[in-house]
């Protein structure tokens, strides 16, 4: 356990322990503002779900299981799951396309090299890997999915394609990634 | 019945993020009480979560003030709640002494709603009896230490929750009703449905 500091703090967290509380925030926020960052873009929006993000880390440090994963991992899901709430409720017309910017243009694959670098460990690498085997413009759809919250919706506009033609096409992917991951 | 390859992709277009809010508040709602369902969610989240490793660190201001003063407002402003957990305390004790109690429990009680809290080491177990929260509100606990300061253990969807917690007896339970998702602060929002003393 002592290989993941961020995991024992947040044990100590669910019992209430406040000054493990501030040495997660210490550890993890910058991490967390460049997720939240992914995803909503925008500096003010970012800093007020960060205070959302730690919030739920207090409350809900105890659902935590070391088991299943990192504590970096537990809190890098927190915050995308309430970025993605975020980003869901905006009303049409959302603020990031009303800056007119292509949410995929900066996705043109900076990421594949750096993900390759930095992870090297066989079932951390199996994803990325796996991504690989897809139609590109599938594993494409993906990372913009995952990385920055692209919808069914933004994926039916970029292809021209209607919605649940969309929705068949990326379920086809999803099915050969879990196909490929669990091999 | 749902079919479980079907199940299973919509867990994975969950954690991908990409359904519209209706489908994707639902699908969270549907974790919270299909066991089988949060399963596949957090296997496709383990799926996944190397994708951000390659995600830049940024920086983050200084926030802890504004978050610790949301989630850990003066005591004073909680004393009503602290008074009636105080209330509460005198009368279980009296209980306790009619009462053999070997693992220290508590029993919350509005009306039909019936919430019983066993503790077991580090872990309380929860039990509902009586009708659920509703649609579009949750229960949420709250445990009460000696400073008056409510701290949330959790939303109790379904009828059983086990949550690890290291609780003393001798402190404060009360549930609340909060709208879905629970309280967006650190404080009960909705009407404290009941209080009792963990003995």
């Amino acid at each position: 356990m002592s290989d993941d500091p961020v995991a024992e703090l947040l044990q100590r967290i669910a019992r209430q322990d406040r000054a493990a509380f501030r040495e997660v925030y210490r550890l993890t926020a910058p991490k967390l503002v460049g997720v939240l960052t992914r995803i909503l873009v925008h500096r003010a929006e970012v800093e007020d779900a960060l205070q959302e993000v730690f919030v739920r880390v207090w409350q809900r440090a105890g659902q935590f299981r070391p088991d299943r994963g990192s504590g970096q991992a537990w809190l890098n899901t927190v915050a995308r799951n309430h970025a993605l709430d975020r980003l869901r409720a905006r009303p049409e017309g959302d603020l990031r396309r009303a800056e007119g910017d292509d949410p995929l243009a900066t996705l043109a694959d900076p990421a594949a090299g750096a993900e390759a670098g930095l992870v090297a460990m066989g079932e951390a690498r199996r994803v990325l890997d796996c991504l690989e085997t897809l139609d590109p413009e599938r594993a494409r759809a993906v990372r913009g999915a995952y990385l920055q919250g692209l919808s069914y919706q933004d994926l039916a506009q970029r292809h021209g394609l209607p919605l649940n033609t969309v929705r068949t096409w990326l379920r086809r992917g999803l099915q050969q990634l879990r196909e490929c991951i669990e091999r | 019945m749902s079919d479980p390859r079907d199940d299973d992709l919509l867990a994975a277009e969950y954690v991908l993020g990409v359904l519209p809010l209706a489908e994707r508040r639902a699908a969270a709602q549907r974790a919270e009480v299909d066991g089988a369902f949060a399963a596949r969610i957090a296997e496709w989240e383990g799926r996944l979560a190397p994708l951000d490793a390659a995600t830049p660190e940024g920086v983050a201001p200084d926030l802890l003030p504004a978050i610790e003063a949301r989630l850990f407002p003066a005591p004073r402003r909680r004393r009503w709640l602290w008074a009636a957990g105080a209330a509460l305390a005198a009368s279980v004790a009296l209980a306790v002494m009619l009462w053999p109690a070997p693992p220290p429990g508590a029993r919350l009680v509005a009306g039909d709603l019936v919430i019983e809290a066993r503790l077991n080491g580090a872990v309380l177990a929860l039990a509902r009896g009586g009708p659920a929260a509703g649609a579009t509100n949750d229960y949420q606990l709250w445990a009460i230490g000696a400073d008056g300061v409510p701290r949330s253990l959790g939303l109790l969807r379904g009828e059983s929750l086990r949550l690890e917690a290291a609780l003393e007896p001798g402190i404060t339970l009360a549930v609340s009703l909060e709208p879905l998702g629970g309280a967006p602060g650190a404080v009960p929002t909705g009407p404290v449905l009941a209080v009792a003393v963990l003995e």
